[in-house]
């Protein structure tokens, strides 16, 4: 027992490739969003492309939505992960030399990956449209994550396995999965290979892998920063420690079989369309009971809002959860469907998460995390205050002005004149679409100059210091 | 304690919003004098302003020929509308009631009616736009109005029912979580009905 406590004294937690992925996660985002925002502005003013190749939409979009989801959010989920295990297990991180290798790696697979979609290379398959070298490359960094996670985890000092490993776990374990399995092609040169499967079979992988990349990186992941630096920042435990991990067993079991609903009318089978709505709809449960456990944690802090504003975005992100996850069951329903598919309520859907789920609690713990890495208050509350209700009006606006897009859209399209062919062609809608999109522009803009506000924030915050060297505490006899 | 509330309270609102949820605070209404004073005719204005401006400029959504139902459809549509608008203000109030336990906020049923009356004020207002039902832009002008509204929930909720502001911040967040899903939740039902020949005729 004696020589465990000197050890506990001699050793503190690795936290600098935290904040080192922190930082570059902040400078993916602004990065990210600029792009989504220059690519709205592409569908009002077609002629911003200027004829070049690589600023045309079909290379920009795609650069968006991988910098977003891989820069910007897997380097939060990585950091945040690194940071909490350590905490949730008692020790440091196994292996962290390992865990620098995962930060740089990770961070040149982003970069180049990112120009080789400006390039041109595109595997064509959405949110897998990395070539395979990046693939290899993705894979790789992906089995060190994992070794360094879970290296912690089994050299911890206290017995239970916190909740938000469970989804960091469950994260790292599905997504190497999903990434393996969707990615596997044959090469032809260096910068195409055709996937191994082909027609509606390649379908199906391709949105498996789609809607579990949504739901084990973009909710999982994200749910394990919920689930530790929620309590965290309220200063209590979890509401029901119970429902949490019923919670994820049945997130886990059901969320696996609803990615055909990506795929609803197409030719697919229909029992595996129906199944899919089955299952979406069953999701609901489990991603409500862990909204519900999250509203009732904070329901008894509220004075800690007083002086954080960290936890403001976090309550908001619980409230967007509870839209996004009840919206997406809903429009799996075939009858609903049949409209909303192929219009924009589906981005207006996606962003409803992205922007109000995801980027608002990785804001919130940003500005939990980084003024506690380096030992200092956050440069300025207001500052931080002023973007909570940017980053509201954004998203707000955002979805309100694809709700109304893809409902017009969706009637339009649908409309028989009096012998039954279509009233409108693909090229009268899309004319009539400029107004929403303008909306959609400002929304992102104000959403992005929010993050710029951000960034400035957490710079000034950081700027001059280093990140301070934090002990694990002493560890009780009965824990060991 | 105050058991009705005058109507003028409701154009003083314009004005003086903190001043009517102090005096707000201090009453205790009774749901049915609000619901039959206040919200019947409240929610009767959007679907007579829908009506008279479908029947006369016909549903504009930016593509081609307005879009004109049938007479007697329309006024389906349109008492369908008054009975959702009813439906969400009730189930908002009940809702509001419920998360009143969790904050420790007040817990009687008139005044839940009385918040949820003042924070839709700003979007029957905002309906007027609905005389000229171009979708665009119907969602133009109801954009300041649900800015307006949700200011007057931030700021009126924790006054009204007395609790302090940062619990307040918290209750209005939870019910922004519902009207939200209640907002998406009518779209759906809507877009579902289309599918089932209720409303404008889609080839499904």
């Amino acid at each position: 027992m004696l020589d465990a406590v000197e050890a506990i004294e001699g050793e503190h937690y690795f936290d600098r490739v935290v904040t080192a992925l922190v930082m570059f996660s902040v400078i993916w985002a602004v990065l990210g969003m600029a792009v989504g925002v220059y690519v709205a502005a592409e569908l009002i003013w077609p002629t911003l492309d200027f004829g070049q190749p690589w600023l045309s939409f079909g290379r920009l979009r795609p650069l968006h939505t991988n910098v977003v989801i891989f820069g910007f959010g897997v380097s939060a989920l990585m950091g945040t992960a690194f940071y909490s295990v350590q905490r949730t297990s008692h020790v440091p991180l196994f292996a962290p030399r390992l865990a620098w290798f995962c930060f740089c790696a990770w961070q040149i697979a982003v970069l180049l990956g990112g120009l080789s979609l400006l390039a041109g290379w595109t595997s064509s398959k959405e949110y897998a449209e990395l070539e395979w070298p990046f693939d290899i490359a993705i894979t790789i960094v992906w089995v060190c994550f994992a070794i360094v996670f879970f290296g912690t985890i089994a050299k911890r000092r206290i017995k239970p396995i916190y909740v938000s490993n469970w989804f960091y776990g469950g994260l790292i374990i599905v997504i190497a999965m999903l990434h393996i399995v969707n990615s596997l092609a044959i090469p032809v040169t260096i910068s195409k290979s055709y996937s191994l499967f082909a027609g509606a079979p390649d379908a199906i992988v391709q949105w498996w892998y789609g809607h579990n990349a949504v739901g084990f990186l973009l909710t999982g992941g994200f749910l394990g920063m919920m689930y530790y630096f929620l309590p965290k920042q309220a200063d209590r435990p979890i509401w029901s420690y119970r429902l949490s991990i019923v919670a994820f067993w049945a997130f886990t079991y059901s969320y696996i079989w609803a990615g055909p609903h990506h795929l609803h009318y197409s030719s697919i089978p229909d029992w595996v369309q129906s199944l899919a709505v089955v299952m979406s709809l069953i999701l609901l449960a489990p991603s409500w009971a862990t909204m519900i456990n999250g509203i009732m944690t904070v329901s008894s802090a509220s004075q800690k809002l007083r002086t954080d504003p960290a936890l403001k975005f976090i309550v908001l992100s619980l409230a967007f959860y509870g839209l996004a996850t009840f919206e997406g069951p809903m429009m799996a329903i075939k009858s609903v469907n049949v409209v909303s598919h192929y219009t924009d309520w589906t981005i207006g859907h996606v962003h409803s998460g992205a922007l109000g789920w995801n980027a608002l609690i990785t804001f919130g713990t940003f500005y939990f995390l980084v003024p506690r890495l380096v030992g200092t208050a956050l440069y300025s509350v207001r500052l931080a205050n002023i973007h909570f209700w940017m980053a509201l009006a954004g998203t707000m606006l955002y979805v309100l002005a694809m709700w109304g897009a893809g409902v017009s859209q969706g009637l339009l399209w649908l409309s028989l004149d009096e012998i039954g062919e279509l009233s409108f062609s693909f090229k009268d809608i899309m004319a009539s679409m400029p107004p929403y999109y303008a909306l959609r522009f400002v929304a992102g803009l104000v959403f992005l100059l929010g993050a710029v506000l951000m960034t400035y924030n957490l710079y000034m915050t950081i700027r001059g210091r280093r990140t301070i060297h934090v002990r694990p505490p002493a560890v009780m006899s009965h824990q060991i | 304690m105050k058991t009705v509330i005058s109507s003028w309270l409701l154009f003083r609102l314009l004005f003086q919003p903190t001043a009517v949820f102090e005096e707000l605070s201090d009453t205790r209404p009774e749901p049915h004098s609000v619901f039959f004073k206040f919200v019947v005719w409240l929610a009767v204005i959007p679907p007579v302003f829908a009506y008279i401006g479908a029947s006369n400029f016909g549903w504009r959504l930016g593509a081609a020929e307005p879009l004109f139902m049938p007479p007697g459809e329309l006024i389906l549509v349109s008492i369908a509308y008054f009975f959702a608008l009813l439906f969400a203000f009730v189930s908002t109030a009940v809702v509001a009631q419920w998360m009143a336990t969790t904050y420790g906020a007040r817990h009687s049923l008139g005044i839940h009616f009385a918040l949820v009356t003042i924070i839709a004020a700003p979007l029957v207002v905002g309906s007027t736009i609905h005389l000229f039902p171009h979708v665009f832009l119907n969602i133009v002008v109801f954009i300041p109005a649900l800015m307006w509204s949700m200011y007057l929930l931030y700021r009126g909720l924790p006054i009204v029912l007395k609790i302090s502001p940062e619990r307040g911040m918290l209750m209005a967040s939870a019910l922004i979580g519902y009207l939200l899903v209640a907002a998406v939740s009518f779209l759906g039902l809507t877009v579902a009905l289309w599918g089932q020949g209720i409303g404008p005729s889609i080839g499904v």
